[in-house]
């Protein structure tokens, strides 16, 4: 383990390196990607809690993703067209604060992540995947028959939402907001791993007809790492659509709970940093492959299956220094 | 009944036209261990389930310590006070053998949902576990991971969790399976130091050690207790010698 914790450290140092480097040299492009990569780590690490710590394999962490990017873009394009968004209980016209944003985010994507807990963890294995995929494709196809808010075309928003005394629109100064969630979500994500609630529903993941047998209501430590996983995917979710300044019903898409369920499996199961290094991989495959053949997914397909043979474990494992009494 | 911690009335389970127990009576009373033995597939395990509420039963009712608790969940049963141990060895595999204890101790201590408070800085909880495991004999294994703890260890650590629950009564399914001499001495002692705070129910294949512990002794067949009564008694009875024990006791 201590060779992953140094490994750990140095993904922090590159974090802040990247982007000023590509500030330095006038690459603005890397910075982008980088922002990127930070975005989909902190949806991996949301999905990582639920699936990698806690043994619930959800197929549908898009729903969350773009739950966040939905509202959003919703809130920015009503504040910045000027138009009344609803009039009942009180009057809005939308936001394009982010610090207004991001608690409507927050609480919005944790109420869908209640709602499909309560009704999907209720079941298990096979139906608990097929349950959270449908609630994710019902949202899909909403979306893509929502014509007020450009339906499959999906919604531009012309500026980045705002932050008080910062300019979002440059991309230095987006990329550290991002940065400032990711370390967050992994801070948040560590204290409860370590906590009494981390050690029941890391427990459960093993075990849970033993962890019910010693007084843990189980179904409630699901429902609220549940929560907080779709939660924090929500968040990525809203990052994402301002460093686009677009969303569109792809983001809320099968495939999309796939790609962050990849991000988890090639970093790491069940490891912090994994999501953020499997995103990492993922982008790095996609922008070097992706320039010599469409098809780069092929060969993403390929490294995974080499990895779920050969690795298992996920990227991170190559840094772990197992312990005394480990075989 | 007032001596009664748990008392079963008349409890069944069926799978189809299977009866797995059928219509079972028998009670647990404050300071005694009370042995449940049977051949294979009898139906003690699944008597275990229906009493923690892992197997739902069809007809019958549970009393523990004057409340009905037929109708709880297996949780809140845990809860108020049934603690158990597994037929096969149930842990959690990837945790220390501390870490095992102190997961059975954070109902009680209301420590569930404590989301951001490191437990390893939990000294009370671990001081707890500690004391747990030297009372198991695993102190000095206590940062092994439960998976690579021998089979007998396992056993031992399964006994632990259930102690560390402190419940009104324990269910011990085959507790002593695998164990060495010094192993089921070491669980013989322990259970009659406990059963003072907290009455066995006790199934075990293991009769030297179910003669030495028991205070009464049930014996099932066929989902059906054929008859109780005290070591003697179920020694001397002809019905049990023909269905368990045989001749050689």
């Amino acid at each position: 383990m201590i060779i992953e914790k140094t490994f750990n450290k140095w993904i922090l140092v590159f974090l802040f390196l990247i982007p000023v480097l590509g500030f330095i040299f006038e690459e603005p492009y890397y910075i982008t990607l980088t922002t990127k990569v930070v975005i989909l780590g902190i949806a991996g690490i949301g999905l990582n809690l639920a699936l990698g710590y806690c043994g619930l394999i959800s197929f549908g962490h898009a729903a969350f993703f773009g739950l966040g990017g939905y509202v959003t873009g919703i809130l920015s394009f009503h504040a910045l067209n000027s138009e009344l968004m609803f009039s009942w209980p009180f009057v809005s016209s939308g936001s394009s604060d982010m610090l207004v944003i991001w608690p409507i985010v927050i609480l919005s994507s944790a109420f869908l992540a209640l709602i499909i807990g309560l009704l999907s963890l209720r079941t298990t294995g096979v139906y608990f995947i097929m349950i959270t995929l449908a609630f994710a494709q019902m949202l899909y196809f909403f979306a893509i028959s929502w014509p007020n808010y450009g339906g499959e075309d999906g919604l531009s928003i012309y500026m980045r939402n705002s932050l008080p005394m910062i300019n979002t629109m440059d991309p230095l100064n987006f990329y550290f907001i991002c940065l400032c969630w990711l370390l967050t979500v992994i801070f948040i994500s560590a204290k409860l791993i370590n906590s009494s609630f981390g050690m029941a529903f890391q427990a459960i993941k093993q075990n849970e007809e033993r962890v019910k047998s010693v007084g843990i209501e189980t179904f409630k430590v699901k429902l609220l790492v549940f929560v907080i996983s779709g939660t924090i995917t929500g968040l990525a979710g809203s990052l994402y659509t301002d460093l686009n300044r677009f969303i569109s019903p792809s983001v809320l898409n099968w495939q999309m709970s796939g790609e962050i369920m990849v991000f988890v499996i090639l970093g790491g199961i069940a490891r912090l940093y994994g999501p953020l290094v499997g995103a990492a991989f993922f982008i790095v495959l996609e922008q070097t492959l992706g320039s010599y053949t469409e098809n780069w997914q092929f060969w993403l397909g390929l490294i995974l299956i080499l990895e779920i043979l050969y690795v298992r474990t996920g990227i991170l494992s190559l840094f772990e220094k197992k312990l005394k009494y480990e075989k | 009944m007032k001596n009664k911690i748990l008392n079963i009335k008349n409890l069944s389970k069926s799978y189809d036209a299977f009866k797995v127990t059928d219509k079972i009576t028998i009670d647990l009373h404050f300071d005694e261990i009370h042995a449940l033995i049977g051949p294979n597939g009898a139906g003690k395990s699944t008597l275990i389930k229906q009493i923690v509420g892992s197997v739902k039963h069809d007809i019958g009712s549970i009393i523990l310590d004057q409340e009905d608790i037929t109708d709880l969940t297996d949780v809140e049963r845990a809860k108020i006070g049934i603690s158990r141990t597994f037929q096969v060895s149930s842990i959690i595999p990837q945790f220390s053998a501390i870490d095992n204890i102190v997961l059975s101790l954070l109902d009680k201590s209301n420590k569930t949902f404590q989301l951001f408070k490191s437990i390893r800085n939990n000294k009370e909880l671990y001081s707890n576990a500690k004391k747990i495991l030297k009372e198991i004999e695993l102190l000095e294994k206590s940062e092994i991971s439960a998976s690579d703890l021998s089979h007998g260890d396992r056993r031992k650590l399964e006994v632990g969790l259930a102690l560390a629950m402190d419940p009104k009564v324990f269910l011990f399914d085959e507790p002593m399976a695998g164990l060495d001499e010094n192993g089921t001495n070491m669980m013989i002692n322990l259970f009659k130091k406990i059963k003072s705070n907290s009455p066995i129910l006790l199934i075990e294949h293991d009769m030297d050690a179910v003669f030495a512990l028991a205070d009464r002794v049930s014996v099932i067949n066929y989902g059906k207790i054929v008859a109780t009564g005290t070591v003697n008694e179920i020694r001397q009875n002809e019905l049990v010698r023909d269905v368990y024990l045989g001749y050689e006791i």
